[in-house]
């Protein structure tokens, strides 16, 4: 019994998560020691501390650690969906177009594919170029364990179909310069103004 | 004689071809391809899913295993795991940073281990975690049949489970009775990890057409239920939709799995 009940205890406190479409979070603990030099210290919430390497759409590895330092706009999508992902970029374009110009011009807008098999680097390209994506965009296609881990350090949820589509969180996650979570924007939700705000803090 | 002879290395020879080509690791068993029904699945999903034949560790992962591995990892140790890979809480019931103490038997099943944690010791040891897939179709085999749900001993020991709290110290892992694969403990000890918990949907079952998890989910219209029946089968998917892979919880551990 105890442990029915702490199921339904530990599905109530997910929900509850779940459910706040654009909570804050605080951000938390950078630990960063003075005098140290910044390029091998990463706060203990930072993101970054998946160490996987990615590929853009031009090829090249990735790390997402050389993210550090600029405000980051992420969403995992994949380039067949039929949906949400649209929207998802879409609203990743909105934040863009609505930050002042410093903060747009320091900040990185990443997507990360769910689908290692069909976006490779070079249908990323296409759809870079189809979605008319700028410099300040960055593709990713990872491999599918990396994909994962990716995944359950942002907290999204997401399950491949017989078809090969992609069941998945709507979740755009605004980083700050050291890698952690700044702000979580869930849900296909049309107001944008505490994703940027969260941006432009982050940015300074 | 000659000819019960002949017969004999004639058996030998073509028991021993498999099995040498597929001989399981040490404390592992070998789980054969087979289906799998998921409980939940897109509307145009096949009602089965093949798994190719892996392996999986016959116990879970014990403390005194686990020991072994923050012995040699000094970043998965209690005072120095990043918060990002697991909530604090992480190896609660240890004494200390390499010491179990008497709330973790050496030989019982590490818990309060994270996902994260529990994928990098299955890594460190050259292993994986097990898929759902792989998890479920390693659990629907009974004491006496590849089929459990035809196994009536099999079923009312998990349900017997379910209906029991956690005892404040667990007994021993691996010492329950195998099942037809040799498996030990799947269903009655503690729930264990799965490499993609992540792939429950948050109220999969929206057959009500909630708004909310359609404008959080893509594609969360799409399942419905198997067998409405299969009361540990919904337990299961429940426990995995509301984890996170930094949570820590008393009766979650995992076992380690291995693509042949």
């Amino acid at each position: 019994m105890k442990k029915t009940l702490a199921t339904f205890l530990l599905g109530t406190v997910l929900a509850g998560t779940a459910g706040r479409a654009g909570e804050a979070v605080k951000p938390c603990c950078a630990d960063d020691v003075k005098g140290v030099t910044q390029a091998a210290q990463l706060s203990s919430r930072s993101i970054y501390q998946a160490d996987s390497t990615w590929t853009d759409d031009a090829g090249r590895p990735v790390k997402l650690a050389s993210l550090k330092g600029r405000p980051v706009v992420l969403a995992m999508f994949f380039t067949n969906c039929e949906f949400a992902c649209p929207i998802i970029v879409g609203n990743m374009m909105r934040i863009q177009e609505a930050l002042p110009p410093e903060s747009r011009a320091n900040a990185r807008f990443v997507l990360v594919s769910f689908d290692s098999e069909r976006d490779t680097p070079a249908a990323l390209r296409i759809y870079r170029e189809r979605m008319r994506l700028g410099t300040a965009w960055v593709l990713l296609h990872g491999q599918p364990d990396d994909v994962r881990e990716l995944a359950m350090v942002l907290g999204v949820k997401y399950a491949r179909d017989s078809r090969g589509q992609f069941a998945h969180s709507n979740l755009i996650t605004v980083l700050n310069s050291a890698g952690e979570i700044a702000y979580r924007l869930a849900g296909l939700e049309s107001d944008i103004s505490a994703a940027e705000q969260a941006v432009i803090a982050a940015a300074r | 004689m000659t000819r019960h002879l002949t017969a004999a290395l004639v058996l030998g020879a073509c028991l021993a071809g498999p099995a040498a080509a597929g001989q399981p690791p040490a404390g592992m068993a070998l789980v054969p391809e087979g289906d799998y029904a998921p409980l939940f699945r897109a509307k145009d999903d096949p009602a089965t899913v093949r798994v190719p034949a892996f392996y999986i560790d016959v116990r879970q992962v014990t403390n005194a295993d686990f020991l072994g591995f923050v012995r040699a990892n000094p970043n998965w140790r209690r005072s120095q795991v990043s918060p990002l890979f697991a909530e604090s809480g992480y190896l609660g019931d240890w004494s200390g940073d390499l010491e179990l103490g008497p709330r973790a038997p050496s030989d019982s099943p590490v818990v309060l281990v994270s996902w994260f944690a529990a994928r990098a010791y299955a890594r460190w040891r050259g292993l994986r975690l097990p898929s759902t897939a792989e998890w479920e179709r390693a659990a629907s085999a009974g004491f006496t049949s590849a089929n459990g749900a035809a196994d009536p001993a099999y079923r009312e020991a998990i349900l017997a489970w379910l209906s029991v709290p956690t005892p404040p110290v667990l007994p021993a892992a691996g010492s329950g009775r195998p099942d037809v694969y040799g498996v030990r403990d799947l269903t009655d000890l503690v729930w264990e990890w799965v490499d993609d918990f992540n792939a429950m949907m948050p109220g999969g079952d929206s057959a009500d057409n909630s708004g909310l998890d359609r404008d959080l989910v893509c594609g969360a219209g799409g399942a419905n239920a198997r067998d409405f029946t299969d009361y540990p089968a919904f337990m299961r998917v429940a426990f995995r939709s509301s984890l996170g892979a930094a949570y820590v919880v008393p009766n979650l551990g995992f076992r380690c799995a291995k693509s042949l």
